[in-house]
């Protein structure tokens, strides 16, 4: 393509993009501006103004439909059906009767005030992970009806709501965030059942990466924090919560409740789950474990009465082992069943009938072994490389990735003094101790 | 948590980490419960000390030279006000979990939110000028000419700030700053008259005049800074401290508060016996002469120093702390580690705060005129951000039970309607002194 085509397409490109903005501009209305807007009736007389809008967010529709508005009357605060509404343009309301059935208005199920519930609220923008303020929302027209298609998060918006009324009437959309990409909070209910609920398919906080979804909840206020854990299943919870800050964790699990919390660490892994235990007071931390189960507690009692620092204080219980009887196939078989705790398991320890260890088989060897071959043919094999690298609960975490170093491995055993495994411990717990803390540099950090 | 108890740490006392790095996990075992408290405890504490920087020390080495000790009562009730204030503030992010910036602009009209916003900026720059101002007059002291030193001071602050290593240098300034610690010491080597001290303590002693009412403003001012609140509530937050942690974080803030306002009395009542009744405080030079009982000819040097490392501190606290409030309140990206692209608003302010300080502070200005100057501005703004404060505290769907009581409404509302009267009265005496008729 030559230069001048290329100029030529871009032109014509910016002009389709500026026509298409316009557009766009032209049908939405700004809730921001709708605020405070005359409500007029059909002869064009004002009866109010507008004092917020109401929609219901978690029907079946993709974009919640307007259901009707708040506008007050004199001193009166009334409700007006969607129905009884004409015309909803920018910084106007233009009814369809000039007879309206007023009345008190009171909250149904799913239905969110959104001046007064989301606008200037946090939310979550699940497509580019991130806490943010709705700035403005955007309402549209689709079909015969009236629905919120978007929020606007960005600081031209702010400022232009800063200006005279007939700014704050005007849609910019700069930086809008289609409605289907947010996870809004809306708490003020009333008695009723809880509103809010994340509609599943929509919300993209189950796609989220686990460390991703970590930083959202960091971010966000106390009771954002919760009802986004509520939202969560505790097993995706779970994986988030590994990955946060040992502090962010410890204020979490303490705010949570203590049935939650417990409900949370049951689906952590046995090393995740003491790490944040060990974080919190003595009270707290029996309180957690009464409410789990009894054996998962057990476990967990006996991973923190191991030091930290230790090998012992850092292993995860998780163990697979097998016997040289096994052949290939069936560890296969016995690791597929565990594959929930993929991130847990780097190797099968393989043990003689009282239990003692022969050889920690990695995952690899297994891969490239035949079927048909048994564990005990992999240990003599692997014997000529002579002893394997195990540390016990007592190595210290330095001296332990030594040996991980030299032993070119990614995880080692911990055994107990009669060689029978105990726990593994895994190359990232053994960064997670030995590096500095990093996390963000929040400015937090050094305002005190 | 761990990650702010080296800071908090580092100001409140004791140390968490064992080189007063973060203290990571596996050192935390034997101190914690000590750091739990400290961890938790801090804020309030902080947060009122960080009102005795260059500017404090000028206002109250001020009220003692000029008035002697006629402003110490005047100072029990700002103490009572800034206990009752950093309470709401504390109380406010223990309960919401979330900063003063946020919760205004949830709770409040944009506009209002703005104004608020707008409010704290510009007191908060005044800050930033009177700590430029602060450095520079320390180094003044030293013989050094201020030109020389404000501007690298402040591309180095911004640039410590910016690239990371601030949290060490925090540390200097800060064991800097304890050189203030010896004006107890000085208060009490320079013999004051203690009866008169006690009398003016506990019985009021109101004098008229523009220059009496102009100082109790600044006293104010420097002791009940807009900003405090601010960090008081996000430093609450950044701790993840619950309404069940609320006594401690009362505690703290009463005991903070309480802390702060008797170091500033003693601050007044060391200058007013060294050299109290010798009219407005001249020079930096001459509010150094209260340390003289302490360090005899060091006084300069000691003073110097202080001056030094409260102002350096407070240089870079004090903007970020505005540009972390209004990213808060605007709800967008507010980190140091943050390219500017992608925190725009919060980077810039911080950097135009940076510059506006220093710019201003480089201006041939009496220095000390100027520190108590940016004292009266803020005593003026506070009342706007105590209205918020008071509104908020009284907000049952923003606290529920926690949400101020009937008697505790009457009792700070007085407060905040005292706090604004005093201004008031200053902005009429200025606008009559303007119009030649004060």
């Amino acid at each position: 393509m030559t230069t001048s085509a290329r100029l030529r397409n871009r032109r014509v490109q910016l002009v389709r993009r500026a026509t298409t903005s316009k557009a766009v501009r032209g049908s939405l209305v700004s809730v921001a501006g709708l605020v405070g807007a005359p409500v007029a009736n059909q002869a064009a007389e004002e009866v109010g103004r507008v004092v917020d809008v109401v929609a219901r967010l978690y029907g079946a529709d993709p974009y919640p439909p307007l259901t009707g508005l708040v506008i007050r009357i004199g001193r009166r605060r009334a409700f007006l059906m969607a129905d009884a509404i004409e015309q909803v343009a920018a910084g106007r309301v233009r009814l369809r009767t000039a007879r309206m059935d007023l009345r008190e208005y009171e909250r149904r199920p799913g239905e969110v005030l959104l001046a007064r519930d989301v606008l200037d609220h946090q939310l979550v923008d699940v497509d580019g992970i991130q806490v943010t303020r709705a700035a403005d929302l955007y309402l549209a027209p689709l079909a015969d009806r009236i629905v919120l298609v978007g929020v606007d998060v960005s600081l031209p918006t702010l400022l232009r709501r800063l200006g005279p009324r007939r700014w704050q009437a005007r849609p910019t959309p700069e930086r809008v965030l289609d409605w289907q990409a947010v996870a809004p909070f809306a708490e003020h209910a009333t008695d009723g059942p809880a509103q809010v609920r994340l509609r599943g398919p929509r919300s993209g906080l189950h796609q989220m990466r686990p460390a991703d979804l970590a930083d959202v909840l960091e971010d966000l206020g106390r009771s954002e924090r919760q009802q986004l854990l509520a939202w969560l299943e505790p097993a995706a919870a779970a994986d988030a919560l590994e990955e946060m800050e040992p502090g962010e964790l410890e204020n979490l699990l303490r705010e949570a409740g203590p049935k939650y919390a417990a409900r949370m660490m049951e689906e952590m892994e046995p090393d995740e789950a003491v790490d944040a235990l060990r974080d919190l007071g003595q009270g707290e931390r029996e309180s957690l474990l009464d409410r789990m189960p009894a054996a998962q507690a057990t476990g967990l009692r006996s991973l923190l009465a191991h030091r930290e620092g230790t090998a012992g204080g850092a292993m995860t219980t998780r163990l697979v082992t097998a016997g040289r009887e096994h052949t290939v196939a069936q560890v296969r078989a016995m690791l597929a069943q565990q594959s929930e705790h993929r991130t847990e398991i780097d190797a099968v320890a393989v043990l003689d009938p009282d239990g003692r260890l022969l050889a920690d088989v990695p995952l690899f060897h297994l891969t490239v072994a035949e079927d048909a071959a048994t564990l005990g043919e992999m240990v003599d094999w692997l014997a000529q490389f002579g002893p394997q690298a195990v540390v016990g609960p007592d190595t210290r975490i330095d001296e332990a990735a030594d040996q991980l170093l030299a032993s070119r491995a990614s995880s080692l055993l911990v055994v107990d003094e009669h060689e029978r495994p105990v726990g593994r411990m895994l190359a990232d717990d053994v960064l997670d101790t030995l590096l500095p803390e990093r996390g963000r540099r929040h400015f937090r950090r050094f305002l005190q | 948590m761990t990650r702010d108890l080296e800071t908090a740490a580092a100001t409140a006392g004791p140390r968490t980490g064992p080189e007063g790095g973060p203290a990571a996990p596996g050192h935390r075992r034997g101190w914690k419960r000590v750091v739990a408290v400290a961890a938790i405890a801090g804020p309030g504490l902080v947060a009122a000390n960080a009102g005795n920087d260059a500017a404090g020390i000028a206002t109250y080495a001020s009220a003692g030279s000029q008035f002697v000790y006629g402003t110490l009562f005047f100072m029990v009730l700002v103490t009572v006000a800034l206990v009752m204030v950093q309470e709401m503030a504390v109380r406010l992010g223990a309960y919401t979990g979330k900063g003063l910036g946020a919760l205004i602009r949830e709770q409040f009209s944009l506009r209002l939110t703005a104004l608020a916003v707008f409010c704290l900026l510009l007191a908060n720059t005044g800050l930033v000028v009177s700590e430029f101002a602060g450095i520079g007059a320390a180094f003044e002291l030293l013989g050094v000419p201020k030109w020389a030193v404000i501007p690298p001071a402040a591309v180095l602050l911004w640039a410590l700030v910016l690239f990371g290593s601030y949290r060490w240098a925090e540390r200097i300034f800060l064991l800097m700053s304890l050189a203030f610690f010896a004006y107890p010491v000085a208060m009490v080597l320079g013999h004051p008259d203690w009866g008169q001290v006690g009398s003016h303590l506990l019985i009021p002693h109101v004098q008229g005049g523009q220059a009496f009412i102009l100082l109790a403003v600044a006293l104010i001012g420097t002791t009940v800074s807009p900003y405090m609140q601010f960090y008081a509530a996000a430093g609450v937050v950044d701790r993840g401290a619950k309404p069940e942690d609320y006594k401690l974080i009362r505690a703290d803030a009463v005991i903070g508060a309480v802390f702060a306002c008797v170091i500033s009395l003693t601050i007044i009542i060391a200058t007013a016996s060294a050299i109290g009744g010798t009219g407005p405080l001249q020079s930096a030079a001459q509010a150094a002469e209260a340390l003289k009982p302490v360090a005899g000819q060091g006084a300069e040097l000691l003073f110097a120093f202080g001056l030094i490392g409260a102002s350096a501190l407070a240089g870079a606290v004090v903007p970020l702390s505005a540009s972390y409030a209004v990213g808060e309140a605007a709800g967008v990206e507010r980190s140091v580690s943050r390219r500017f692209r992608d925190a725009p608003l919060f980077l810039g302010l911080f950097t135009v705060q940076i510059i506006l300080g220093a710019a201003v502070a480089m201006t041939p200005v009496d220095v000390i005129q100027l520190l108590i100057g940016t004292q009266v501005l803020q005593g003026l703004i506070s009342p706007v951000v105590l209205v918020y404060l008071l509104v908020l505290t009284n907000r049952r769907t923003v606290l529920g039970a926690a949400a101020n009581g009937p008697r505790y409404r009457i009792a700070a509302t007085v407060v905040v309607l005292a706090v604004a009267a005093m201004s008031t009265i200053l902005l009429v005496q200025t606008l009559l002194s303007w119009l030649g008729l004060g």
